[in-house]
């Protein structure tokens, strides 16, 4: 599958007047496949929207490389073909969504009745097509109704790769659960989805690959099923584990967490597995899930968090 | 299609987002408070300039001339600074120019926009004052009959309001393209400050000259502002309104033709400096 | 990165491109402001010439550019106040900073010389400060001309302050020729011919009222001073400059006779006097005809309470003929002799009579 973004070595690095370099990017190397959605997950000050803005043009890189959907980054027929949608949007808090939408979809060359199709079509989308939300000025808006607005826009020239900073940031579960569907959609009309997101959740349901990012170092990346998978080990899970049998659990296992007499048992192998709810049974505990252990995506990354630290 | 015929149609193209910009910012920029409580001033002192003049008589018509027009300045003035001063910063503080500049607008779109945009603003307050102007001057026009000043005073009203537009449209220039390195409270500082100095722009090239200043440094500086420095004092045509002369339209041709000039330089300083600037 | 270094540098020749047009450019417009008389820029040797107080506000007027006529119009109005308190220093002051502010305020430059030699010489009982005015109001407009180099007003200002408050015909009748290269109304030529009436140069004064009729053949202002002059002056005037004073004489006190407090008479005929004893070699001839010239002054000073110049001829010829009268005694004997003199016409019913009685035809 083609790559429609692809970075070598891109790096970032603030230098000031005084004090010291920053490195807000180190060494990233991405290949975000054409038609998938990807993550970038990290932690506060990580280089998640040090990337998003390299990747948009609104910042240059130190050195390294970019290219995305077979064009150079920055370019106007790039930036005619993607879609933005930033943390925590500003928009022109004079004008309504439909003003608002005509703005930007007269940028793009649209017109018209044609103009007017697209922006009924998407306020009807993200659920802003009512009068009183569309005629509504956009400093009257709740920071979900921003959020709606802004997927909105982001989307009003049909684009070929979306940018998502925090996509569901503000929303209601039902507004969280629309904005997935949304993304899923194009992911269905085979666009690509850049997503940047804290909520590791929501980037497990959704995303194809994730790329880890701590203090501007990569730490981790692939396909998600490749980092979920538990890297063969098993787990048990137990109820009315006494003392003496924890003791002896504890020698067996990678990992005890242990609250109440319940218990949650990482081991290497199966037959260890086998033999643990063996003596969980024995000691008169009851054992209530024993196979292959799958990690979730907020394990691996602490994981890696961890490593890196 | 030859590349020479596609040119009106690249020149469409390319404008399209420049005029969208522009279109927007003077929808916002007019229900902005403060330009509307500028030019409700405007207009009040325009129409008090009646009867002000009643406090110097036998010069009259130069107080009402000087009070309108004086007045469409300062106030014109304060518009351009205050506007061309916190378009961008605004829009890099609000992280609204990130949305806009991911779509398909270049940083000299975005620029010369938000410079349309501003300069229109100022030049729909500069006609609505200036109307008011000539309607004060109609309305007293009888009490001036028979001044030198009457000889041609409408069509110099006229070319003195043409050339204050064009003064403004330096000075908006001067305060969008400082804005695009500078907070707006900088910007709007350095433009009062480049204004009023500029008013010294001959004087400080007659000291440049040899004979004044023995220090080549000081000879240096004072020659680098003299060129540097914009000419708002070709847009005063004061004297000529009031001594009853024409003011010719060579004359206001020319200055029209410097003010676009010199602002085109101003813009492309602006777009070189914004070019590279991180947003 | 190969497109953003053309576009750089596709900016930069845009740049010098602009920047090499707007040269020539420049240099155009300051041509046409400089034939056309645009708003003049300050000359800094000007601002040299200022003392320091006053350098402050031609700087402050510089920078204002466009703004100063508005501020100098609001020190005027300033000036309203001061001038109801009847603080006329303030006054003075307000009036000065208005013409640093915006020197082409023509009407300042004329206000504020017009209180100097009007008003401040009123307030002051001491002459030499009376002097010092009358000298600063002349100052004042030489200055504002220096300024408005081509504006009427100041020059016929400037001249009229010389007809009216030095006295000083020649000067008078040379600023007043001074605004006749401009746009300028028709009273201009007549003030010029009544200078020269008064110096006197009968001729001159005749050239200028017959330009006066013209351009103007219904000035009846004109018209009556023509016919005057020519009928009663003319000719004694021309028998003066050929130097035949006793002929001129007699036809002046001829007319004097009928109209002994006509004006220009009593002057041609005391300028007659004083002509003809300055050609005359015989000094005791020569202290005679003074003494009558000094008899035609004092009685023109005596006729005329406001002629100043007929006061200092008075006191310049007792000088030359070793009388001493200091001013205030001249003006103390002239008022009673006034007096007594309306009250010798309210008995006899007649204005005055020159005491020579005018020669019959053939006489």
């Amino acid at each position: 599958m083609a790559s429609a973004i692809r970075t070598r070595g891109l790096t970032k690095i603030y230098r000031g007047v005084v004090g010291p370099a920053v490195e807000a990017l180190v060494d990233l190397n991405l290949d975000v496949r054409e038609g998938t959605i990807f993550g970038l997950v990290g932690p506060n000050g990580s280089g998640k929207t040090t990337t998003l803005k390299l990747l948009l043009g609104l910042i240059f890189p130190t050195r390294g490389s970019m290219q995305a959907l077979g064009d150079e980054v920055g370019s106007a027929r790039y930036r005619s073909r993607v879609g933005f949608l930033p943390d925590g949007p500003y928009f022109y808090d004079h004008l309504n969504a439909d003003e608002l939408l005509h703005f930007y979809g007269g940028i793009f060359g649209l017109r018209g009745a044609e103009l007017r199709r697209r922006v009924d079509e998407l306020l009807e989308l993200v659920d802003m097509a009512a009068p009183d939300r569309r005629r509504r000025r956009v400093r009257e808006y709740s920071k979900g109704m921003i959020q709606r607005i802004g997927v909105a826009q982001a989307m009003i020239n049909d684009p070929d790769l979306v940018y998502f900073d925090e996509p569901t940031s503000g929303l209601d579960p039902q507004g969280s659960l629309q904005m997935r569907e949304i993304i899923l959609r194009l992911r269905r009309q085979g666009k690509t989805v850049f997503l940047c997101s804290h909520l590791l959740a929501e980037v497990e349901r959704i995303c194809d690959d994730v790329t880890i990012l701590n203090e501007g170092h990569t730490v981790r990346q692939g396909s998600l099923a490749e980092l979920l998978e538990g890297e063969g080990l098993f787990s048990v899970e137990a109820r009315q584990v006494d003392e003496a049998c924890l003791a002896q659990v504890r020698d067996l296992a990678q990992s005890v967490q242990a609250t109440d007499g319940s218990v949650e048992v990482v081991v290497a192998d199966e037959p260890r597995a086998l033999r643990i709810a063996d003596l969980i049974r024995q000691s008169g505990g009851k054992v209530t899930v024993i196979g292959k252990r799958r990690r979730s995506l907020e394990d691996v990354f602490i994981e890696s968090i961890e490593e890196a630290q | 299609m030859s590349a020479v015929s596609r040119i009106p149609q690249y020149t469409a193209q390319w404008t399209r987002p420049v005029l969208q910009i522009a279109k927007y910012t003077l929808h916002e920029a007019v229900r902005r408070r403060f330009m509307n409580v500028i030019l409700l001033f405007g207009i009040v002192v325009i129409a008090s300039s009646s009867m002000f003049a009643a406090w110097a008589p036998g010069a009259e018509l130069k107080m009402i001339v000087d009070t309108g027009l004086g007045a469409i300045r300062i106030f014109g003035l304060l518009m351009a600074v205050f506007l061309g001063a916190i378009l961008i910063p605004t829009e890099i503080e609000k992280k609204t120019i990130h949305v806009l500049l991911a779509k398909p607008v270049s940083r000299m779109q975005f620029l010369l926009g938000k410079f349309l945009g501003a300069y229109l603003t100022v030049l729909l307050n500069i006609v609505l004052m200036g109307l008011a102007f000539l309607a004060v001057m109609y309305l007293k026009r009888s009490a001036f009959a028979g001044e030198k000043a009457m000889a041609f005073l409408y069509p110099n009203l006229a070319a003195a309001l043409v050339l204050m537009m064009f003064e403004l449209l330096v000075l908006t220039g001067i305060a969008i393209t400082v804005s695009t390195i500078a907070s707006w409270v900088f910007t709007a500082v350095f433009s009062f400050f480049v204004y009023f100095a500029a008013q010294l722009r001959t004087t400080l090239g007659h000291l440049a000259e040899p004979g004044h200043y023995d220090n080549p440094i000081s000879q240096g500086i004072l020659s680098v502002l003299h060129v540097v420095l914009p000419h708002f004092e070709d847009f005063d045509v004061r004297q000529k309104i009031i001594g009853g002369e024409p003011v010719l339209a060579n004359y206001v041709g020319m200055c029209i033709l410097g003010a676009l000039l010199y602002t085109g330089i101003l813009l492309l300083l602006g777009y070189f400096v914004f070019h590279e600037r991180e947003v | 990165m190969k497109r953003s270094l053309r576009n750089k540098l596709l900016v930069w020749l845009l740049i010098i491109g602009g920047l090499l047009l707007s040269n020539p450019l420049q240099e155009a417009i300051t041509r046409e402001r400089q034939l056309r008389r645009y708003n003049e820029p300050t000359p800094i040797a000007k601002i040299l010439e200022f003392e320091p107080v006053a350098i402050t506000g031609v700087i402050a007027g510089m920078m204002l550019g466009g703004f100063r006529g508005t501020a100098a119009n609001l020190m005027w109005m300033k000036l309203d106040e001061y001038w109801h308190s009847e603080k006329w220093h303030d006054c003075l002051y307000i009036m000065r900073t208005v013409t640093l502010l915006d020197p082409h305020f023509i009407e300042a430059w004329k206000t504020t010389s017009w209180h100097l030699m009007y008003n401040m010489t009123v307030e002051t009982q001491d002459e030499s400060e009376k002097q010092k005015y009358l000298q600063e109001g002349i100052d004042v407009l030489k200055e504002g001309i220096s300024w408005n180099p081509e504006q009427y007003d100041l020059y016929v200002e400037l001249g009229w302050d010389y007809f009216d408050k030095m006295d000083d015909y020649d000067q008078a009748a040379r600023w007043f020729g001074y605004a006749l290269q401009f746009e300028h109304p028709d009273y201009v030529e007549r003030l010029l011919a009544h200078g020269y009436e008064r110096l006197p140069d009968i001729e001159k004064a005749l050239d200028w009222y017959d330009y006066c009729l013209k351009r103007y053949p219904f000035d009846n202002t004109a018209i009556g001073a023509t016919v005057t002059i020519r009928e009663r002056y003319l000719e004694a005037w021309r028998l003066l400059q050929a130097g035949s004073y006793q002929q001129a004489r007699d036809l002046i006190l001829d007319h004097l006779a009928t109209d002994p407090t006509g004006s220009i008479g009593i002057r041609l005929l005391a300028t007659i006097y004083e002509r003809e004893a300055r050609a005359t070699r015989d000094p005791a001839a020569a202290r005679r005809l003074k003494g009558q010239a000094l008899r035609e002054w004092e009685n023109l000073a005596r006729t005329y309470a406001l002629d100043s110049y007929a006061r200092r001829k008075v006191l310049a010829l007792k000088q030359e003929l070793g009388l001493k009268e200091t001013p205030e005694e001249l003006e103390r004997r002239l008022a009673q002799e006034r007096r007594q003199s309306m009250i010798e016409r309210e008995k006899t019913g007649l204005y005055g009579a020159h005491e020579h009685q005018p020669t019959a035809p053939g006489q």
